[in-house]
Order: structure tokens, then sequence, then C-alpha cells
């Protein structure tokens, strides 16, 4: 088992430098010099070398092929890749160009509201998704597995960009229940300790913040649900019709055992495999920020600032954004292949 | 008891079925399944309106424009204030929703049909072929081809270094010399030190004639790429690096890689189809290799190997039409997912340009409208991208229980 996580941790590392590559590429192949981004377009030429100069613009891309004929081998190195990967290697994400403050610093303080919009949408989806799927494959074709089916088909198909729109105008323009953008109302103070609303509200005992902040969050989190929610309903479902036909689940009916037990202890452990797939990437997704979601509720989170960073050019951002949203898919889905040995022993690792 | 002469009931009555294929009797079972047809009467209802409305309604966005009609309500009949007839009532701009909706049909039609193509073409592509040569191997003269281009890619490095292109073309021919010799010395380290050796001294020896640092440079390249070329790569090779790719195009969130594709063509519907298609390159290549491998196993493939078929006949006449099912499913749904992220597109500004009609777009337009009340200016675009979404997928739905008769739901 050690084996096999060390081989995955270590199967990662060309992945995660092929997307590092990419990343790079995209940052540098896209039209506009970074360093005329931050001086403006009338800069004066001299300023603009200086600056391309100290964000090591003027060094080749990969390798600089020149300095090695001269018989400098470190200078060979010394090219805008090799110094991004170096300052990768230590978390140094550089400056936003347009605010000049460091992007880690700002991930760091962006990515608790994704996090915490992502957790409880996924908590909600899971909650009703998998209860929903399992009832309806046991009563199979009855009304309730005819409105699940329909409804999780719905659920896909729906564009949660005009969910959003159609919630915010039932519930925040004509009735006026809840708050249609941000994370807290301007008159709710609340001290930042963590940067997620619902804990810091209750470490400081702030309850009027932890009212205010569930507000906030219902309809995006509702939004953000939908789909998460039909694709595993769906999958619990299927997954679960599958199991069911199996010679244990009829010996444990023989044995007179309880319809509750059956599903939950003898069915659902064995149809939970697929489901937990589907949970781990569905995770992931909501995690690298729902652009759409947050671009509708005015939400603070990382998927909104780099959609915002990739219309203004804004590249470090870009950069390390895509980066920290890559990595965390691509530990999930590591996540997700090691919980497998844990639900299934059956599964042989090598 | 009466006795049933063998005359009476033919063997004819049970024992012979007519004989259909596969896909008429998968058409067979789609036209019974409730859900397909409940899918093709809205498929059918889309493509239709959106594709008579392209070619006999005419519209031109551009001309479109009257403030007099800005924001009406949807109106059945010719009201007192409104003379015109606006099923869905006017935009902003005082265009009839309606008309917009029905011809915003073909960019969302045309944005599906060509990102699907995309990612079906090339993800179905390199997914066929890893799946193929992962499972039956390579050939012989496949073998000597697959080894001359990674010598000549792996070669590329040093000799764009030293500024010599030949030396390129040497290192492809190790890679054949590697290739046609590969029972020699096979599965012993000397094998991999003797094309190391042979590597070293095309890299280094070369390079020093450039400079001293770069025939060390080059020598060590030189002895990493004879050892690469030295190893018996096959076909799980093949497969692997193929996968790898398709994973660091699967580590970034769909949305994102679309947005960043278009922030680096610019915006637009045919840059907007290009990115969609992109996205989805690794899904279909997943799902083409895994079917692959699947039909490979059977032994109507081991029969067509072991009386001497060639590879490209084995490739298109025998796994080619038995991993359709599979693709037809994935590329309805995927339509419908396509049909999605074009109006995500759209909405975020990335998508269609306006005046262009585009269902996205017509929501992102109008959406700042909200709290002046015009509902209708975000409700009819909106339900037009599910229906068609949702089309599509109970259409796919009701494919993938038609084309598996295994799978019973």
């Amino acid at each position: 088992m050690a084996r096999y996580i060390f081989n995955r941790l270590l199967s990662l590392l060309p992945t995660l430098l092929g997307v590092a590559f990419v990343i790079f590429m995209f940052q540098r192949l896209i039209p506009g010099d970074p360093a005329v981004a931050m001086l403006g377009e009338h800069a004066a030429q001299d300023n603009v070398e200086r600056i391309r100069e100290q964000l090591g613009l003027n060094r080749p891309l990969f390798l600089d092929r020149e300095a090695l004929r001269d018989g400098d081998i470190e200078g060979f190195f010394d090219s805008q890749f090799i110094r991004y990967l170096r300052r990768l290697a230590v978390l140094d994400l550089g400056d936003s160009i347009h605010r000049r403050i460091p992007v880690a610093e700002t991930l760091m303080l962006r990515f608790p509201a994704t996090m915490e919009l992502a957790l409880l949408a996924m908590f909600l989806a899971v909650s009703i998704g998998l209860p929903v799927g399992i009832l309806s494959a046991a009563r199979r074709n009855s009304a309730l597995d005819g409105v699940t089916m329909v409804g999780s088909l719905v659920g896909v198909s729906m564009p949660i960009f005009w969910l959003g729109i159609m919630m915010i105008m039932l519930f925040a323009v004509y009735l006026q229940w809840l708050p249609s953008s941000g994370r807290l109302s301007h008159d709710v103070g609340l001290e930042t300790i963590t940067n997620f609303v619902l804990i810091d509200s209750v470490i400081t005992g702030n309850w009027a913040a932890f009212v205010d902040g569930l507000e906030h969050l219902a309809m995006p989190v509702i939004a953000l649900a939908t789909i998460p929610m039909a694709i595993i309903a769906r999958m619990t479902r299927s997954s679960m019709l599958d199991v069911l036909q199996d010679d244990y689940i009829r010996t444990a009916h023989a044995k007179g055992v309880r319809e509750s037990v059956v599903l939950g202890k003898h069915a659902l452990k064995n149809a939970f495999l697929p489901v937990i797939t589907v949970i781990g990437i569905q995770t992931g997704i909501l995690l690298a920020g729902a652009v759409l979601t947050e671009t509708i509720f005015a939400w603070p989170g990382i998927g909104k600032w780099i959609y915002d960073a990739i219309l203004g050019r804004d590249y470090p951002i870009v950069q390390g954004g895509t980066l920290l949203i890559a990595v965390i898919f691509v530990v999930i889905n590591l996540l997700v292949d090691i919980s497998y040995a844990y639900l299934d022993p059956r599964i042989k690792y090598d | 008891m009466t006795e049933i002469s063998s005359d009476e009931i033919g063997v004819a009555d049970f024992a012979v079925r007519e004989h259909r294929s596969l896909w008429i009797d998968a058409w067979r079972r789609l036209i019974s399944n409730r859900t397909a047809r409940l899918g093709m009467v809205v498929v059918s209802i889309f493509v239709l309106t959106t594709v008579f409305a392209h070619f006999f309604w005419e519209y031109d966005p551009r001309t479109d424009l009257d403030y007099s009609l800005k924001l009406k309500s949807p109106n059945l009949f010719p009201t007192e204030e409104v003379a015109s007839i606006h099923p869905f009532g006017t935009d902003k701009l005082g265009r009839d929703i309606f008309r917009r909706v029905v011809h915003g049909g073909w960019n969302s039609l045309r944005v599906g049909l060509v990102a699907v193509g995309i990612s079906l073409l090339i993800g179905g592509l390199f997914g066929l072929l890893a799946g193929f040569y992962e499972s039956i191997g390579l050939s012989r003269a496949e073998k000597i081809l697959l080894r001359v281009v990674i010598g000549l890619i792996l070669g590329a490095l040093p000799a764009w270094i030293a500024g010599q292109f030949y030396q390129a073309l040497l290192f492809a021919a190790l890679g054949l010399a590697a290739a046609v010799f590969d029972k020699f010395l096979a599965g012993k380290p000397t094998r991999v030190a003797f094309f190391a050796g042979i590597g070293l001294l095309i890299g280094g020896g070369l390079g020093l004639l450039v400079a001293p640092a770069v025939g060390l440079v080059c020598g060590v390249l030189g002895i990493a790429i004879g050892a690469v070329l030295s190893l018996p790569l096959g076909g799980t090779f093949f497969s692997s690096t193929v996968m790898r790719g398709m994973d660091i195009i699967l580590a970034f969130p769909g949305y994102l890689l679309a947005i960043a594709i278009v922030a680096f063509l610019g915006p637009g519907l045919e840059k907007g189809m290009i990115a969609i298609g992109i996205v989805g390159i690794p899904v279909y290549a997943r799902i083409t290799r895994s079917s692959v491998l699947s039909v490979t196993q059977k032994e109507y493939i081991l029969a067509a190997q072991s009386t001497g078929e060639g590879h490209s006949r084995i490739l298109f006449r025998h796994i080619f039409p038995n991993i359709l099912s599979p693709l037809t499913v994935q590329s309805t749904m995927g339509l419908a997912g396509a049909i999605l992220s074009a109006a995500a597109l759209g909405f975020l500004g990335l998508g269609a340009i306006p005046p262009t009609p585009e269902w996205g777009a017509m929501l992102g337009d109008s959406y700042k409208y909200l709290a002046s009340g015009a509902w209708w200016a975000v409700v009819f675009p909106g339900v037009a991208i599910m229906l068609s979404v949702l089309g599509f997928n109970l259409l796919g739905d009701g494919l993938r229980d038609a084309l598996d008769p295994k799978i019973q739901t």
C-alpha cells in the first residue's frame, strides 16, 4: 500500500511538470508584453527594458545555447522556464501585475471563500443525491424513481448560471428574502481568522454574522450543488441497481435481514466505489472555482479571480491560480484512488 | 393427447429470426424506449426549427434595432402600445427575443457539432491508436518507425543546442539501428550501455566541434537518448505517452481551460468551438481507448490476427465498427455538454460577438436588466438552452440503453 501510494505520487511528477509547462507556454504565447502591461502603453523604452530585465523577460525561453558556446554552463540553464520552475519550487508565485501584491497572499485570502462554497455545496449534493439514489434503486420504476430520473436529467441539463439568475430574480429581486451577492452584508462586521465566514463567526461567537453568512451562502450553494447532486443520484442509482441483482442480496433477504440493513450495509458498501469516484471528481471541479457561479453571485473566490485575471492579462495570477487548481485536481484524483483500497480490499495494488 | 406433427410447427417459426443488423436492432430498441422517444422529439424540433429558420426566415442581426420597442413584455396579440407580436418580448435594443432565440439555435447547433467533431476526431484517433497498440503490439515496421521518430524528436534537442541539424538525423539512425537489431544483447544492461555509448559519441563528438561545453552537454544528452532508444519501446510505451499527455489536459478544469484558450485565440464563436473541442479531447481518447482494449480481448480479433490480417485491416474492419456504440452515446451527450459550454462562454462574454444571436450571450446581455423587471429577456434564452441540452441528454440516455443490450435499467 505505502509502495503504491509512493508510486502514484512519483507518477504525478511528470503530469505536474507538464501542467507547469503548459501554463508557462500559455502565458508566453498570449500576445502582449507583460512589461508594457505593467507600465502602460506610453512608457519610456529604457523603463520597459529595465522591467523586462527585472522580470527576466530578456532571457531566452528554455535554454541559452549562445552562453553554452562561450562555456558558460550556468548561463545555459538561466532561462525563463528554469527560473519559473525554481520559483515554483519555493512556492513563489510572483506578484500581481496590476496590484503589485504577492499572488500567494491573495490566493490564501480567496481560496477559503471558494472552499467554503464548494464544500457546503458538495455536502448538500451528497446528503440529498445519495439517499435519493439509493431509494429510487430500491423502489425501481416507482413514482419516486421516475421523479429522480427526470429530475436528475433536468439537473445535468441546467445551465447553472441561468439557475443562479432565476434564483436571484425570485429570492432577491421579487421576494427579497436573500441577498444576491457577496459573502457578508456591509453592516455586519466579522473578525477575520480563518477567512471561512461560518468558522470565524462561530469562533468569535458572532451569531449575527453566522446567520448573515448562511443567507449569503444559500443561493450560490444551491446553484453549485445542482449538477453534482444530479450526477451523484444517477450514479448511486445505477450502481445500486447493479449490486441489488447479486446473489448475496437475495441471501440477505432470505435470511430475513431488514430492508434498511440490506440496502445500507450489504448493497451500499459494494455500490459505493463508482459513487466515490464521482464525488471525488465533482469535489475537484467545485474546488477549482466555479467561475460562473462566482461571477453571478459576485463571490470573492478564486474562479472569478482567475477569470478576471485572464481578461486583464494579469499573468502571475493566472499562472499561480491555475497551478493551484491543477494540483488540487490531481491530488483529489490520487485520494480517490487510494480510498478504493480501503473500500474494496479485493483491489490489488502493485 | 393429440400428436403434433412436425409439419404443423415449422422450425422457422421459432428457431430462425429474420436477419437484422445491430443498428436496425438498436433502432427498434431506441424507438421502444420512452426516454429516447422524448429525446428524439425534442432534438428533432430543435434541429428542424433552427435549420428551417436559418434558411427560410431571414434575419440580419446587424440591422435589427428599434429603440421604440425597448424591453417590451411578451404579447401574443397586438396591443395599443405595441403593434407587432412578440411572444417572448423584446430586449434592450427592442429586438424580438423569439426571433433571436430561434436563430440562436443555429449557432448552438453549429458549436455543438464542430466542437464534438474536433474532440471526436482527435481524441478518437489518439484513443484508437493507444488502445490498439497497447493490446495488439507493434508490427516490425511500426516498431522501426516509432524508434526513428523518437530518435528524431529527442535528437532535436542536442541538434538545436549544437546548431547541427544532422545530429538529429544521426539519432534517428541510431533509433533505426536499435529497432532493427532489437535482439542484440536483448534484456542485458550491456545493451543499454552499448547504445548509450554510441549516443555519447554522436552527441559529444559532434558537440566538441562547436565548443567544449557544448560537447559536454550534448554528450550527456546523447547518453540519455541512446539509453532510451535501447529500451524495448513498444505499444505500451506509445499508449502511456499519449495518455499522459491527455492527463495533462484533464488536470485543468474544463471551463478554465476553455476560457484560457479563448483568451489566447481571442473571443468569437469559432474560437469558442475550438476551445470547447480541445477541452473534450481527453474524454474521447479515454473512452475510445478503453473500448478498444475490451474489443481486442474478443476471440474474433485473435482469429483475424491468426489468419494474418494486417493491422490497418484489423483496426478498421474489426475494431472500429465495434466501438461505434460507446462513441455514439458519448458524442450525443457531448453535444449537450458542448451547447452548455458554448452558452457559458457566451454568458461570460467570450463566445459569440454581439450582435450575433447566441443564447448564452443573450443571457449575459440581459441579466443586468433584471432589476427593472424584464424577466422575459433572461427566461426564454435559458429555457431554450435547457430544453436543447435536455433533449440531447435524453437521446444519449436512450441510445445507451438501446446500443448496449447488456445494461438493463
